[in-house]
């Protein structure tokens, strides 16, 4: 810079009003305080409203006695953990949600993988058509839709039983587990994958090699919100699984109901969300690149 | 004679081409047909086309509509889902727009508490949503102790009321609503609102005039799915409502598991289709149409 030009603009700055200038930072300082008071009453609003009905879950499970007035429990304690967890309908739901959600989120891969493959990669006619179509099981109000499939159900005697319910919840499974893949699919660089093939790689070296590893992460997140949602899904599983078939989240709609114990409820509300915490740590990455939005045509 | 042979052979061999790709689609696709579109055409058509009394026969009756609409009960629910749709949707925009433009356009640390905590609700399934917000909304509950001990008492639970299901719904709807609108206002160039400030539009101006013909899509996304997703909802106004008027999903249970009556689960079933219809087309259609567009 030559000193003329400093000169310049030490001239510019003394002949404007000083007035204007503690005026322009006053309303920058006010502006900032605007915009962050915004921030801290929604932070607050939130801390009430969101973690206020969490951490009362939390308290309740590791409550003994809590009298009403009470702010906090009166007597903490886990005696309910044993209680809870020694309860004979728990030891029979825990390990079959489990089950149906591992057997769901298989098939769904199973059924759903190998086409958004072939989405991404092949032409055919009504390709795009058929892709768009998945969007359907998004278009209809779900209690309506469960309901005229317990219907065909009940006629084909799949109510009350396992495959039943591993039907109704694979239906929800399907959008997530072929638009998620698909993109991923369609993200990987060909010119790698032909490179490859030009130094003498077979096909399936390629895909398993070069393909796979860029997908990964995706199909990941494809095959872990699957299974955390099918674990949670409730409404299906009580429409057709009852009264046979009970998962964890139909338990729980009695013992919100029918249970004096409260402490029942809030220990296995910690219990169902291990899973998703797990995918809290994993998606969270995720979320950050629109992944998930992605699923849903945003 | 050749050339035509040939060319049926190549029409042939194109069609070869083609199959693998078919074969790969056709188990997702067939799965559909079967659980999505057979069962909801089968509503449609049996609740349409009732039997006879006498020979058992089937044909095009409205009785099964004409019943639902001079049912007071139910005709009842079903404003009440509408009205609780619409109420739920409206303060989910009211609530997460100004968050999604408050996340969109600060980076401080205030921010990314917010946007964590508001992105929290993804991983609370609904029925364990609605067994904390009974313990924390409920009478005798966590805020109504919080309120007693700052002072205030004259505390009305929301639960078992319709502002019950409302805030539920909210509290699920918060952070899906949020992250398709972030999504959307983040493909609208910094560079075009600062051109627009330069010569001198409002931070509104700059809402309605900018911000919002762009994120146009998610916006619309976000009512299709919010609207379908509450007006086909069972659990949080099963466990957090009251017990009448219901909501839809849980008329619909009622009738079926309780009364058993499977033709009047059915019929409400359909209806809940056809309201839901319009907006489905316009989801369907919105999300289309960006991606035929993105393919040209």
């Amino acid at each position: 810079m030559t000193p003329s030009e400093t000169a310049e603009e030490q001239a510019t700055e003394a002949t404007r009003p000083k007035q204007t200038s503690v005026n322009l930072t006053l309303r920058a300082w006010l502006r900032v305080l605007c915009r962050e008071s915004f921030g801290l009453v929604a932070l607050l609003l939130l801390i009430v409203g969101i973690l206020g009905p969490i951490s009362t879950v939390f308290l309740w499970a590791f409550t003994e006695r809590w009298r009403y007035p009470s702010l906090l429990p009166t007597e903490w304690g886990i005696k309910y953990w044993a209680q809870t967890l020694s309860r004979a309908d728990i030891g029979s739901a825990l390990p079959l949600s489990i089950m149906l959600s591992l057997v769901v989120t298989g098939l769904s891969a199973l059924i759903c993988l190998p086409a958004a493959y072939a989405f991404a990669r092949m032409r055919f006619p009504g390709r795009q058509l058929l892709l768009l179509s998945f969007l359907v099981t998004n278009a209809f109000p779900r209690f309506g839709l469960y309901v005229s499939i317990a219907i065909v159900f009940f006629r084909l005697d799949l109510v009350g039983t396992v495959p039943g319910v591993i039907l109704i919840q694979l239906i929800n499974t399907l959008l997530l587990m072929i638009w998620i893949p698909t993109s991923a699919f369609q993200g990987v660089d060909r010119a790698l994958e032909e490179a490859a093939l030009d130094v003498g790689a077979s096909r399936l070296r390629v895909f398993v090699q070069i393909t796979l590893p860029m997908v990964l992460p995706a199909l990941g997140a494809a095959l872990l919100l699957t299974f955390v949602s099918t674990f949670y899904e409730a409404q299906g599983a009580l429409l057709i699984g009852l009264p046979n078939v009970r998962t964890m989240p139909v338990l729980m709609y009695s013992l919100i109901n029918n249970q004096v114990i409260v402490q029942y409820g809030a220990v296995i509300s910690l219990v169902l969300w291990l899973p998703s915490f797990l995918l809290l740590a994993f998606v969270q990455r995720f979320l950050r690149g629109n992944a998930v939005t992605a699923g849903l045509g945003v | 004679m050749k050339k035509n042979f040939t060319r049926r052979g190549q029409n042939l061999s194109t069609l070869l081409g083609y199959l693998p790709g078919y074969l790969l689609v056709a188990p997702p696709v067939l799965l559909m047909l079967l659980l999505i579109f057979y069962p909801a055409a089968q509503s449609i058509v049996r609740t349409l086309f009732v039997a006879n009394e006498g020979d058992g026969l089937r044909s095009f009756s409205l009785l099964r509509y004409t019943d639902f609409f001079n049912n007071r009960i139910l005709l009842w629910n079903l404003w009440f889902t509408v009205w609780v749709t619409l109420l739920t949707v409206a303060g989910l925009f009211v609530l997460c727009m100004p968050l999604a433009l408050y996340l969109r356009f600060s980076d401080s640390r205030i921010a990314a508490a917010v946007q964590v905590l508001s992105l929290f609700p993804l991983f609370v399934p609904g029925i364990i949503l609605a067994f904390a917000l009974i313990r924390f909304l409920g009478p005798h509950g966590t805020l109504d102790t919080l309120l007693q001990t700052i002072g205030f008492t004259s505390f009305r639970t929301p639960y078992l009321r319709p502002s019950g299901i409302i805030f539920a719904l909210i509290w699920e709807g918060l952070p899906f609503t949020i992250l398709v609108l972030t999504a959307g206002l983040r493909q609208v160039d910094n560079a075009l609102i600062e051109s627009a400030r330069d010569v001198g539009a409002g931070d509104w101006q700059i809402f309605t005039r900018i911000l919002l013909p762009l994120m146009q899509r998610s916006v619309l996304i976000a009512f299709c799915l919010n609207f379908i997703g509450v007006f086909g909802s069972y659990t949080i106004p099963y466990l957090l409502g009251p017990a009448a008027p219901q909501m839809m999903g849980v008329s619909m249970q009622q009738t079926y598991s309780e009364y058993q009556d499977k033709l009047g689960a059915e019929t409400q079933a359909v209806i809940t289709f056809l309201c839901c219809a319009l907006i489905g087309v316009l989801y369907v259609r919105t999300v289309t149409r960006q991606r035929i567009g993105e393919r040209n």
